[in-house]
């Protein structure tokens, strides 16, 4: 009743002024919040959906404009050219450097998940002295910039460090343009977040269910792999998808621990870099290929997006 | 084959003595309960001979195996648990069969242990469900099917009524007597709820504080507790208790006063002493017809009554200040008594009554030890043939 009374009576106060559009928007925001907390929701909203897509649209704007014609573009593509979708493919084997990146992913996740496995039962279902000194430290190496191991590991993968037993002198493997030296690092890199969020999970696991798997027949380990995990599938999921995609977009050890060539196990980035020639860079092609290479992933995350979510914010809430 | 043997075992944690100095002797088919109150060490003396948890001293047989450290899958034995436990992502079937995949059994003798165990339990026809769409009577069903599908030498079952309505509890006690009768194999059963040791076991061990009080048969833990603690555990309501002192002529307490020669049960004058009585041994004068061997009489006064239908407790008020304390009624309480009275006793709140004891049902015991001295006590000859003389003289 009052409320109805005041607003009748602002509008009618307000009656004699000559207002414009904006005026009469305001006037009605002021009695209606609901609609301000909508407008700042799109505003919002637009502005994180330019800074994500707006990237994507140039990239497209790029490739379809023929490579002659890229110069001071616009936001319209200056020409219609779909075809270099397969041109791309026949200057650089851009399908094998995907294949590549997809196995050092595929071959970090798994052996990612099966440490961090192994790491999180400990930390969220064991009690031992040093529990939590040990976990702040595997929070703090993973806050150590990986520029800082670059210099040490190459020398490391490729044969440069040797240790001397008495009269024998044990050299390190050479293992630049293998998979290794990067697959090593990666997982060493993104094991700490696993690593936390397999610990929430596991933790959440109740005693009871361990206990009668292994009374059942099952060995610890049994137990884990045979319940604990299958019960924690979204952590798993959870740190699976966000391991492969990191690896996905990885840049530094991705460049540096090969030759940038397709049989040396040479990620997407080196794929992209490869289409620059001596006498000339196809922007067209090499950003037809950084579409063509983000679109697994982001087909990952739009089905997964629901687990990484739920898997993120689950550890937030104890039953 | 089932017999399970605990010597000299004691669980430690950091600061806290869990288990101590457990001896058991446990034999084939026997159905055992481990009662005494939360925190006693129950759950853990089960726990080291299921091998979740391993003892710090002390060694674990069953059968002729010593398994003190074996894992728990290679010790022959099944558990049910109180929060049952069933994994969540399997479906009944796979939830019962669980053990034996484990073990490579052939696909056909899985399905006809399964089908056996799911008989057994009747969850004929429930294979496929998934334990969430389930009721708690159903799941714990599936739990001891889970149990007895592998033919174990022991079954362990830590509380697993507890979580279950009282009327589900009722029906699943029955259930498990019947399943004890049929498998015959040991069982040793952890609970809390003493009416749950009585009704089902052969023996009763009754644990305080990590040690174990006394072992035997419900009726013998009932009628001769060995200590204090048992008398006060076993029996609901519980006991009564008065702290006294013994005389020349016997127990003597602020209120009650109870003839016998001392040098008969071997006890100094002098020694403190508690007196036990369970409240269906206390009877008001009128029905002495039915105590053989009454004490003299005691005046009180009545409290408050408590119908429970097939019985009425009283309690007693034996001096002007006592208050009733319903909330605490196993301590020592030396001004009042429970008493319980047939249901269709004429008695009301506050009205003076006169009572006995039931000499022959009282039992004393060392107030230092907490040990029983006497379960019972002989009618002293120098004032035989009169009881109740004493107790007029007295006021």
């Amino acid at each position: 009743m009052s409320n109805e009374t005041q607003g009748a009576g602002i509008g009618s106060a307000d009656a004699d002024m000559k207002r414009g559009p904006l005026g009469r928007w305001v006037d009605s925001a002021i009695k209606n919040p609901d609609k301000v907390y909508r407008a700042m929701f799109y505003v919002a909203m637009l502005f994180f959906l330019v800074t994500t897509l707006f990237p994507f649209y140039w990239l497209l704007v790029l490739a379809l404009t023929p490579n002659n014609l890229i110069a001071n573009m616009g936001l319209v593509p200056k020409g219609f050219n779909p075809e270099v979708f397969i041109a791309m493919f026949d200057r650089v084997p851009f399908h094998l450097y995907m294949f590549n990146s997809f196995v050092l992913g595929i071959t970090t996740t798994v052996l990612v998940l099966l440490i961090a496995s192994l790491a999180g039962y400990v930390f969220g279902r064991l009690r031992f002295p040093g529990k939590g000194v040990l976990m702040l430290g595997i929070l703090a190496i993973s806050y150590f910039p990986p520029a800082a191991f670059l210099i040490p590991l190459f020398e490391l993968f490729t044969g440069n460090t040797a240790i001397s037993i008495g009269m024998v002198t044990i050299s390190t493997p050479d293992l630049f343009n293998t998979p290794a030296p990067m697959v090593f690092p990666f997982s060493a890199l993104f094991l700490p977040l696993s690593i936390f969020i397999l610990t929430t999970f596991y933790g959440q696991i109740p005693d009871g269910l361990e206990d009668a798997a292994r009374v059942e027949g099952t060995t610890r380990l049994g137990a884990l792999f045979r319940v604990i995990v299958p019960l924690s599938a979204p952590g798993v999921a959870t740190a699976g998808v966000l391991t492969f995609i990191s690896v996905y977009n990885e840049f530094f050890f991705s460049f540096l621990m090969n030759n940038g060539e397709a049989d040396s196990w040479a990620p997407i980035v080196a794929g992209i870099l490869k289409y620059q020639g001596q006498f000339d860079t196809p922007y067209n092609l090499m950003a037809a290929a950084s579409i063509v290479g983000v679109l697994p992933v982001a087909i990952l995350v739009i089905i997964a997006q629901e687990r990484i979510v739920s898997g993120l914010t689950a550890g937030a809430l104890k039953e | 084959m089932g017999d399970v043997t605990l010597e000299h075992v004691s669980k430690h944690y950091d600061d806290v003595t869990a288990v101590d100095d457990m001896n058991l002797d446990i034999e084939d088919g026997e159905f055992i309960c481990l009662v005494g109150p939360s925190g006693c060490g129950k759950s853990t003396t089960m726990e080291m001979i299921a091998g979740l948890t391993i003892p710090s001293e002390g060694k674990v047989f069953i059968g002729d195996r010593e398994v003190t450290n074996l894992p728990p899958k290679d010790r022959g034995v099944a558990m049910v648990f109180q929060n049952i436990a069933l994994f969540p992502h399997m479906d009944v079937y796979d939830n019962i069969s669980f053990g034996l995949r484990l073990r490579n059994y052939d696909k056909e003798e899985i399905e006809r242990r399964v089908e056996r165990a799911a008989e057994i339990v009747q969850l004929q026809g429930m294979l496929e469900r998934m334990p969430d769409e389930m009721s708690g009577g159903q799941r714990q069903r599936v739990a001891i099917a889970r149990a007895i599908v592998r033919n174990p030498d022991v079954f362990l079952m830590d509380e697993p009524l507890a979580n279950l309505d009282a009327k589900l509890r009722v029906h699943m006690r029955t259930e498990l007597q019947r399943l004890h009768k049929e498998l015959d194999t040991t069982i040793i059963y952890v609970t809390h709820d003493q009416a749950e040791a009585m009704t089902m076991s052969d023996r009763i061990a009754v644990i305080d504080s990590g040690q174990l009080q006394q072992i035997d048969p419900p009726l013998v833990c009932y009628n001769e507790p060995a200590n204090l603690f048992v008398a006060g555990f076993i029996g609901s309501p519980s006991m009564n208790f008065l702290d006294g002192e013994v005389t020349e002529d016997g127990f003597v307490s602020t209120n009650i006063d109870v003839e016998f020669d001392p040098a008969n049960l071997g006890i100094e004058a002098g020694t403190d002493v508690t007196m036990g009585i369970r409240p269906e041994d206390v009877y008001l004068v009128g029905d002495e017809a039915l105590v053989s061997n009454p004490s003299h009489r005691i005046e009180a006064v009545t409290d408050v009554l408590e119908p429970m239908g097939d019985e009425i407790f009283v309690y007693l008020k034996l001096s002007e200040s006592a208050e009733t304390d319903l909330e605490d009624t196993s301590g020592v309480a030396n001004d009042q008594l429970l008493m319980s009275v047939a249901p269709d006793t004429d008695i009301e709140e506050d009205e003076d009554v006169t009572v006995v004891l039931d000499r022959s049902r009282v039992h004393l015991f060392d107030t230092a030890t907490g040990e029983a001295i006497s379960h019972g006590i002989e009618t002293p000859v120098q004032t035989s043939g009169a009881p109740g003389t004493e107790a007029e003289s007295d006021d």
